[in-house]
């Protein structure tokens, strides 16, 4: 039998149940972490990133050239119980993109830090091996 | 066209979410749940249950499609119960993108994985209605039983007789598949039993680390819904009666429970 886990707070199954919003402060997280990428500050999305997922996070930041990204747009979210995987993209002025896919999630004190990153500008999808 | 497509090549649109399994239970694991698949006692078990299956559905459809290209020389009947598979798929897509609307979510509210598509990357067509009709179906047989039985505690009528219509369709599918793996290798007993690995490799990659039972071997966990308090499994089970009703033997499901558990496919 495996351990089923926490039972204190079981609410399910649930016959009708509203949409779950995604938390204002993880929304402001998001846009924070793109708006440092963007602005060719690792050091402050870094900051922001389990130590797990640092050397992934280095890596998409190394390369954005600053000044280059001047739009981010959330292409799509989902979640695995509270956390989001998210999919992003920066775009600049004459046509450049780069598209990333990072899982962001509550840590202590309500802080939200990313715990993974992949880059997906020359990939079709996070599926691709 | 290319044959054997790649996971990768599934198209979807934009704003889908598209993660590897590995990745998901990455997630799972490090918020202290269980590796697998959402589980009964978790708050958004229904959700994500009806979810998995609703994206299960449209790769199932768009695997039946692959098969019917991908084998121009099977049989014209094989083919005709291919295309009839896929207009099935199709509208049990339709029917849990609306169930999904029924319980507060939406397709695309949690990652799509590529594992089901994965188990089409075989090249006879004899493995792949075994792995896909028998092993994959047979699995939603399981899952679709149980869901009825927890809508019908629940005393839900709109999910209940939802799943049930789809259940009966996905009975005739692995049918088809017994069908058609026995016709396909008629003579050929290597074929027959290569046909037969393949569905246990399957079989083993959905055991889910063990954790599955028999109906009457599950244990039960309380769960409180509205003002009352249900009992329901706690583990996923498997439905002896629809996997008879679906053509498979009491010697196929007795060696199907006893696979469960010793499966170190994950």
């Amino acid at each position: 039998m495996p351990d089923l886990g926490n039972r204190a707070n079981v609410m399910g199954p649930q016959p009708i149940g509203p949409i779950k919003q995604p938390a204002p402060e993880m929304m402001a997280a998001i846009d924070r972490f793109l708006a440092m990428l963007m602005s060719g500050n690792p050091v402050e999305a870094l900051a922001m990133t389990d130590e797990p997922a640092r050397d992934r996070v280095a890596h998409i930041a190394g390369a954005i050239k600053p000044g280059v990204y001047k739009r981010m747009s959330i292409l799509g979210k989902a979640r695995v119980a509270e956390h989001y995987f998210v999919k992003a993209r920066l775009s600049g002025s004459t046509g450049e993109s780069l598209t990333l896919q990072f899982r962001i999630g509550p840590g202590s004190g309500g802080r939200w830090t990313v715990r993974e990153a992949a880059n997906l500008t020359d990939v079709r999808s996070a599926w691709t091996k | 066209m290319e044959k054997m497509i790649p996971v990768d090549r599934l198209a979807r649109p934009e704003d889908h979410v598209l993660v590897p399994l590995d990745k998901i239970r990455e997630a799972r694991l490090e918020q202290g749940l269980t590796p697998f698949n959402a589980m009964p006692f978790e708050e958004d078990f229904l959700k994500t249950r009806l979810h998995g299956i609703c994206a299960g559905e449209f790769q199932a459809m768009e695997a039946a499609g692959r098969t019917l290209f991908d084998f121009p020389d099977a049989p014209w009947e094989f083919q005709l119960d291919m295309a009839r598979q896929v207009w099935d798929e199709s509208r049990h897509s339709e029917i849990y993108m609306k169930l999904l609307d029924y319980v507060g979510s939406y397709l695309g509210e949690f990652p799509e994985s590529e594992v089901l598509w994965s188990c089409t990357q075989i090249d006879d067509p004899a493995c792949r209605v075994a792995g896909i009709n028998r092993g994959l179906e047979g699995l939603a047989c399981d899952v679709f039983e149980q869901l009825i039985r927890m809508a019908q505690k629940m005393g839900d009528p709109v999910i209940e007789r939802a799943v049930d219509y789809v259940l009966a369709d996905e009975i005739t599918h692995v049918r088809m598949g017994s069908k058609w793996m026995r016709k396909l290798t008629e003579g050929d007993p290597e074929r027959l039993r290569k046909a037969q690995a393949f569905q246990d490799n399957i079989d083993n990659l959905f055991n889910f680390g063990g954790g599955r039972t028999t109906q009457e071997g599950a244990a039960q966990i309380k769960q409180r819904l509205g003002d009352k308090e249900v009992e329901i499994d706690a583990t996923l089970t498997i439905a002896r009666e629809a996997r008879l009703l679906a053509g498979f033997t009491d010697e196929e499901i007795e060696r199907l429970i006893k696979g469960m558990g010793k499966s170190a496919a994950y």
